[in-house]
């Protein structure tokens, strides 16, 4: 019996290897390149558990996916394979908010957790810019965050448990319904940013927390980045920590400004402070904040109300992608994209990357969570121009080493993937990383859950960067 | 087979690598919340079409991935790059075609509008719905051309027939002659030149200056893929313009509004069925509404060439039908046929329907 039989005994027609459907799933949002022998859209623990246990026994390379919005290659099949199209699990299985979580499957939308905890008063924190459509599944997997981790913390603060598929087929948990627990490893914990190296996971049990009350929004602009950086400096040291605090260089602002005319943003570097708690307390915060910002900023504004505020972040979400506007013939490429410092370093890591755009004469533009130290960088290049496509690469790895250099890591919250493999030992070193390798031998001893990814192959990973 | 270089002509390189696979389409794409393969999305079918032009054979997955796309435009209203997934689609559908790969149902689909000048195949006269001295009083010169459509002419001749009544008041006619506008052609890749050309010629004749039409599907065709000669102005806007003249009467009755995908986000048409609605009764806002607005599934040659996609579609728009209204107006007869077809409980009405309710209850 051929391979694609045996896997449709278990999914039935949810299988498939036409070569048009492979290539779909050959790429996520990254450069990362990868073709599938077969795509599997499971719907059952029972399913996934059958599918790896059959993989397994013909070592067979097994990497689940979400929605296939990573930014690093993590959901690409680098050695073929099956591919587990996990977002047909997409259930919210039970809002257990007497003990404040929820209990979901891995394919659940992010926003759309969101949409049904808002009637009962709660929400799930992690909000990446791709909340719209981005999977619970995927921002376990790849410890994903958002705009407001600088006071809420990554999703590996929000999962208490979680049901995993293991290489063999076996499924396991890893925690409870406990809000804490002091009982030998963390297995949860073990699981998240593993990217499926070590696991699919097939359930998880979320913590939730109430949603604020009110909400309040201070843009602040700068004549220059570092300006800003020590504006955010000074106000974590006067004792404010903003449910999100966000830089956008002026190249942002203008692109956003390009968009939507109607924008409320001032010209110039701009960082936005949002505080949140109740009507009162985020007043007090929001006042204070504009009189440590006032004498180094060129301009402190309010945002006037829910809605102005709520259009100024949904523009800043989808500020990647929208660099095309400014320059048609410009598309953003999403390389060196992740890196973050630690936060005293922020406007080092500024005037670097200013020194690599200039240095390869590529337009850099920089925004992000600079409340925690992850700096987004934007490169965009003409993607019909081979030379740039060089340049971009040499680009993004002085960005890398740069973040290395000063004590960061070459990925906050989108993975390491493919993309980034080739940094995993520069970052932590041989010692660390061979830890990391023999958990990897431990839990997946043939080696058939995303191959090549994270850099624990012996070999070199393949190369991801071409065009 | 030279699949690539003809592609090269129509499909501009750069409009395909605007896309960067963000994903943001993938959450808004109706058939693919149907379907669930990443190739029935919009980010994968700009993968596919790119692939294509780099020598994958178009096999029917392929076609199935393309043809699986009801061109709502859903995907291109939120698309923070600025791609127009459905203009590539639809290039890439013309682009196989005319090398002859196509589906059985494109096919039977092109044979049957070629043959019989209409959507349907039908060979009975296309004014059946005009009473004899109402058609032999019809002007041979006017400003206004009432643009019937296929559908409305075989399928809702009562609606036709009640636009029409409205719009003689105001001095418009009808081409003697009409024949399907072309889009159920255009929107599957095929060449709809000789339909155009018929159309064109009897409205030139007419000498009107602006065609009204009552289709979403029809108004976006005569504006996007007619010679620009003459205006187009949907049955809604010319309503609300002259809503005065009507002097309509109010019912005691609350509606829901379907935005037909290429009447809205299509034509930026959103405001003038609303002001008629709620100069008649009260209106009450599907869930996804406007620019948001969910797609029927009956466009983009889905109905036709897919149809338990397109009925599975339409159900899921109908979820967003608010509870307790009266009806579901609309202002395209294929997205009232698909709704109903879908099942609905609530009555789905043509917006000149609910006019005429109101001009009789005086």
């Amino acid at each position: 019996m051929d391979l694609i039989d045996k896997l449709r005994e278990i999914v039935g027609e949810r299988v498939s290897a036409a070569p048009s459907e492979r290539l779909c799933y050959s790429s996520d949002a990254s450069m990362v390149k990868g073709t599938p022998d077969y795509v599997v859209r499971p719907i059952s623990t029972e399913e996934v558990s059958k599918l790896v246990a059959l993989a397994a026994d013909l070592g067979v390379a097994v990497t689940a996916r979400g929605a296939g919005t990573g930014l690093a290659g993590g959901a690409v099949p680098l050695r073929g394979g099956i591919v587990l199209d996990m977002s047909g699990m997409n259930r919210i299985l039970e809002m257990d908010l007497a003990n404040l979580q929820v209990i979901v499957e891995p394919g659940v939308i992010q926003a759309r957790l969101n949409d049904g905890l808002k009637p009962h008063g709660f929400f799930f924190p992690p909000d990446p810019g791709s909340s719209n459509f981005c999977t619970i599944g995927g921002l376990i997997a790849n410890n994903g965050s958002g705009m407001r981790c600088v006071k809420y913390g990554t999703t590996r603060n929000y999962v208490l448990d979680l049901e995993v598929v293991l290489a063999d087929g076996k499924v396991v948990r890893t925690g409870s319904r406990m809000l804490k627990s002091s009982a030998g490893y963390d297995l949860t914990r073990l699981f998240i940013g593993s990217e499926g190296t070590l696991g699919i996971i097939t359930k998880a049990g979320l913590r939730v927390v109430p949603l604020p009350k009110a909400r309040r929004l201070v843009i602040a602009s700068f004549d220059d980045a570092e300006a800003a950086g020590r504006a955010v400096a000074k106000t974590f040291a006067s004792g404010i920590v903003p449910s999100a605090c966000e830089i956008l260089d002026r190249t942002n602002v203008q692109v956003l400004r390009r968009c939507d005319p109607k924008l409320v943003l001032p010209e110039g570097d701009v960082i936005l402070f949002e505080v949140d708690g109740t009507e009162s307390s985020t007043k007090e915060l929001a006042q204070e904040i504009v009189s440590v910002c006032s004498p180094i900023a060129a301009q402190v504004v309010s945002a006037s109300g829910e809605k102005e505020m709520e259009e100024i972040w949904e523009a800043r979400r989808l500020v990647g992608a929208a660099v095309s506007r400014l320059d048609p013939t410009k598309s953003r490429i999403y390389v060196g994209e992740d890196v973050g410092v630690p936060i005293k370093e922020i406007p080092a890591l500024i005037r670097e990357i200013g020194e690599i755009s200039e240095r390869f004469d590529l337009p850099a533009m920089k925004y992000g969570h600079i409340g925690d130290g992850n700096l987004h960088v934007a490169l965009f290049i003409d993607v019909l121009n081979e030379e740039e496509w060089a340049k971009l690469a040499e680009a993004a790895d002085a960005i890398h080493r740069a973040a290395i250099r000063l004590g960061g890591t070459v990925s906050s919250e989108h993975g390491i993937g493919a993309a980034r493999a080739e940094y995993m030992k520069i970052q932590w070193g041989e010692g660390t990383l061979s830890v990391m390798r023999a958990i990897k031998r431990a839990l997946d001893p043939k080696g058939i859950l995303n191959p090549g990814k994270l850099g624990l192959d012996d070999e070199s990973p393949p190369p991801g960067g071409e065009g | 087979m030279n699949v690539r270089a003809k592609f090269e002509m129509r499909i501009d390189t750069r409009a395909i690598e605007l896309c960067v696979r963000c994903g943001t389409c993938r959450s808004v794409c109706p058939a693919f919340e149907v379907l669930g393969w990443e190739s029935r999305n919009t980010r994968g079918r700009i993968m596919v079409v790119k692939a294509l032009r780099e020598g994958l054979e178009p096999d029917s997955d392929v076609l199935d991935s393309l043809n699986t796309c009801t061109t709502c435009g859903i995907c291109a209203a939120k698309c923070p790059a600025g791609a127009n997934p459905p203009m590539i689609v639809q290039e890439a559908r013309r682009g196989l075609v005319s090398q002859g790969i196509m589906t059985e149902a494109q096919a039977g689909f092109r044979e049957k509008v070629n043959e019989s000048g209409n959507t349907f195949g039908e060979r009975e006269d296309r004014l059946g719905w005009l009473s004899d001295p109402n058609r032999e009083g019809l002007k041979e010169k006017a400003e206004y051309v009432y643009f019937v459509g296929c559908l409305d002419s075989y399928r809702y001749p009562e609606v036709a027939k009640k636009t029409f009544d409205i719009l003689r008041r105001f001095g418009a006619t009808i081409l003697p002659d009409e024949v399907c506008c072309g889009s159920p052609l255009i929107r599957t890749g095929s060449d709809a030149g000789k339909f155009v050309d018929k159309n064109l010629d009897q409205i030139k004749r007419i000498g009107a200056k602006t065609v009204i039409t009552g289709c979403a599907g029809c108004y976006s065709t005569l504006k996007k893929d007619y010679p620009p000669e003459f205006e187009v102005v949907s049955v809604p806007e010319f309503l609300a313009e002259h809503l005065s003249e009507l002097d309509l009467p109010r019912l005691e009755m609350t509606v829901t509004y379907h935005d037909p995908c290429h009447l809205g986000r299509g034509g930026g048409i959103f405001d003038p069925p609303r002001k008629i609605i709620k100069a008649i009764c009260d209106l009450e806002e599907m869930k996804a509404n406007r620019e948001n607005a969910r797609c029927c599934g009956g466009g983009g040659g889905v109905r036709a060439g897919y149809p338990d996609l397109s009925l599975e579609i339409a159900r899921r728009r109908l979820l967003d039908v608010p509870p307790g209204v009266d009806a579901i107006v609309s202002c395209c007869p294929l997205c009232i046929r698909n709704l109903r077809d879908a099942g609905s409980d609530v009555e789905v009405i043509d917006l000149v329907d609910l006019v005429e309710r109101a001009i009789k209850s005086v």
